[in-house]
Parts: structure tokens; sequence; C-alpha cells
């Protein structure tokens, strides 16, 4: 059980960290796309169709992260599942 | 196995079905840019126009000027340049039949493949000299006729929008599937008031969690949407507000649980404030919204999305999205729910 009062704040550090950096790596992705592309804006190109793109994108990631979310609470149970056994 | 699981392969079907035919059915003919936009009466002008689209090259092409159901004016040339370019000229008369010195023209465009087009407030005359008993006389009487449709399956093509008239079917459903998962919750809630039953209280608890997930999602969704059409991530518009405020009443939902130890107690504070949570949801979300001016479609005094935003070809995938981000929703929200009742027996088991 002592084990687990440690765990408990290091699961915290890193789920902040893992939500800076999904946050980070959005937001500074868009960034560079917006200004790196040549002439019209890369994210009105063909269409503005990269916006939805970008939306599917984020809807992804959103479910990813929830999935991550799930496997960290599953991987505590069986942790503590065994310390029970 | 099929009944029990069934609605899971639903969900995944229907949205299978809607980023198919959302993301493959193109959209119809339309004119992206005419320039130049300002002109004065009285002369020759030539108009290059830009379509979205569209197959000039196929095809004999018509144009007008409209100014109302009365005054149109035909072109006196098309210069077909390639199958999105045209150089338009209008002999446009000295004299406009309105006594307003600014008067807006519909450029309308016309050929057999691409079907009618058109674009709205395309090309500003500012005359000089008021007339519009002379205007009147000097604008020939002209009847458009025969115009043509564009055959098979499209979605409306809007100025602005262009594709992203598709994130119809992925920003607007988030927030439908967040607030089916709210009244959700607001059922399961309920019904721990009266049961008393911690299952209860955790089918609220998950759905409030993947409720606010689709939130966040609907949010960024939309931001990123808002940047390439109205022109910043956040504009301040009242609806963008009024859902940042109600996602952060629900994300005091998280916060309130983790204030008390005891499950009891935890899950019947929680449930009263799923209750109010809900409550303060509808006000923010679907009355201050329409009673004020807003960017969204379908607000300042108007109740619906309708016309050219979500004709009936968009709404055979908009639906069908709606249920199957719904579903989906739910089935994340389960899987959070058995691992929550797990959790719970084997904190029971230990004791």
């Amino acid at each position: 059980m002592k084990n687990c009062a440690t765990f408990g704040p290091h699961m915290i550090r890193m789920s902040k960290r893992i939500f800076l950096l999904a946050f980070l790596l959005t937001t500074t992705l868009f960034r560079g796309m917006a200004q790196t592309a040549p002439g019209d804006d890369f994210m009105r190109s063909m269409g503005k169709m990269y916006v939805v793109v970008t939306a599917i994108g984020i809807i992804f990631l959103g479910i990813v992260i929830f999935l991550i979310y799930l496997d960290r609470k599953l991987t505590k149970l069986e942790n503590q599942t065994k310390h029970n056994d | 196995m099929i009944i029990k699981h069934g609605w899971k392969l639903l969900g995944v079907v229907i949205l299978i079905y809607t980023f198919i035919v959302g993301l493959l059915v193109p959209l119809k003919s339309g004119i992206l840019e005419v320039s130049p936009q300002s002109v004065q009466p009285g002369r020759n002008i030539s108009f290059r126009v830009l379509g979205y689209n569209t197959h000039y090259l196929s095809g004999e092409i018509r144009a007008w000027l409209k100014m109302d159901e009365e005054y149109t004016l035909a072109s006196s040339q098309i210069l077909i340049q390639n199958d999105r370019e045209l150089k338009v000229i209008f002999g446009i008369p000295r004299f406009l039949p309105t006594a307003d010195k600014v008067q807006d023209f519909t450029l309308l465009l016309d050929n057999e493949v691409d079907g009618a087009h058109l674009l709205p407030s395309a090309v500003f005359v500012t005359q000089d000299s008021i007339n519009p008993a002379m205007g009147r006389l000097e604008w020939p009487p002209e009847r458009i006729t025969d115009l043509h449709e564009k055959e098979g399956i499209t979605f409306p093509f809007r100025n602005i929008l262009a594709e992203t008239i598709r994130n119809t079917y992925f920003h607007v459903p988030m927030w439908f599937a967040m607030i089916f998962l709210f009244l959700g919750a607001v059922f399961y809630s309920g019904r721990y008031l009266r049961s008393k039953r911690s299952v209860d209280d955790f089918r609220a608890f998950t759905m409030i969690r993947v409720g606010v997930l689709f939130g966040i999602m609907g949010l960024l969704t939309g931001a990123v949407w808002a940047k390439n059409t109205w022109g910043a991530y956040w504009s301040g518009d009242i609806k963008q507000n009024m859902t940042a405020i109600c996602l952060l009443i629900y994300m005091a939902y998280f916060v309130l649980r983790q204030a008390y130890e005891d499950p009891d107690q935890r899950a019947r504070i929680a449930s009263v404030y799923a209750l109010f949570a809900f409550a303060a949801m509808i006000p923010l979300l679907f009355v201050i919204p329409r009673l004020t001016d807003s960017l969204h479609p379908g607000n300042g005094g108007n109740p619906a999305l309708g016309g050219e935003d979500l004709d009936n070809t968009m709404r055979m995938v908009f639906y069908p999205a709606i249920i199957g981000w719904f579903l989906l929703g739910l089935w994340m929200a389960q899987l959070s729910f058995r691992i929550e009742r797990l959790k719970e027996r084997l904190l029971e088991n230990e004791d």
C-alpha cells in the first residue's frame, strides 16, 4: 500500500506532462503549418479542407488521450490486485 | 452477445458511414472570388471570376449581375480562361434604378454541368449622380430563364465555409453527444438520489467525464474552424463564452468529488450538483446565445439551422453523425464505468 501512496502524485505529474505536451504539440504544429505554406495559407488551401482534417485529428487525439487515461487506471487496478494476491 | 454489444457496433457502423459520405460527397459549384469588387457605372468592366468545383470549359456559360427580382443585367461577353477562371464583361448603364449611392449586386453564373451558382454581394457599384428614373429606363428588362441544376448528390457551397461545411458532421455532433451524455448523467444522478446505489453514481460520473471530453474536443475543433472562417481562434462569441462557462461548471463537478472522502457523501453531493449543473447549462447554451447576436448560425433570434447551412442532403449525414458520436461516447463512458465499478469491488474485498 505504501508503494501506491507514492504512486499517486507521480501519476498526476505524468498526466499533467502528457496534457501539456499534447497542448504544445497541437498549438505549435498548427502555427507552423500555417506559416510555412507557400503562397496561399496551408489551412485555407484546397477549399479549407485541412480545417476538417484538423478537426478530425483533434477528435482522434481526444479519444487517444481518453484511452491512455483508461489504460493507466486499469494498470493501477491490476497492480492493486497483485498486492492482494 | 449481439444484442448486448450491438449498439456499439451500430455506433461504429454509423460513424463509418458519416466519415465516408461526409468526406467524399462533393460540394456544389460556387464562386470564390470576383474582382474588382467595387466599380463605377457607365462603362464596360471586365471582372475576373474564380470558381470552385466548376467546369467552365465544358458547355455554354451565361452570367448576370442581379440587383433584385426586377433588375438584372446580362453579361456582354464571357472569356473562358480555364475550368476555374472566367473573364466576364458587363456594360453597366450610367444610372442605377435605385436611389442608393452604393448598390450591391449578386453575380449569377449558369452552365449545364455546374448548374446555377452565385455569389451574393459580389460587386458594389458606386454612383456619383443619382437618378432612379433614368436608371429604370436604361436597365433593359431581363428575364433569367432555363437555369440548370447540378446533378448528383452534393453538399451546398458557402463562400466562406467552402469544404469546412463538412465540420457539421464532426464539430456539431460533439455538442449533441455532450448534451445527451449530460442528460444521461441527470437521469442516473436522479436515480442515485432515490436508490442510493453507488453504481448509479458511477454511471453519472463517467458520463460527465466523457461529456466534458467531448465538450473540450468541441471547443478545440470549433476554435480551428473559427480561425479559418471568422478570423480568430476565439472571437468572444456569445456561444463560445457560454460553452466555456458551462464546461467550467462541469469541471467543478470533478473538483467537488475530490473534496469528499466518504463515498456516500461524495455520491450524494455530486448527484445533486450534476442536476444543478444541467439546469445551469440550459440557459447558457440554449437561451442566452439566442438573445444576442452570435456568429454561430441558428442564433440571435433564429432557433434552428436551416437553408443553405444545412440542406436535406446534409441532414442525411448530420443526424446519423449525432447518433454515431453519441453511441461512441456512451461506449467510452461504459468502459470508464466498468473500471470504476471494478475499483469499488476491489476496495470492498480489501475491507
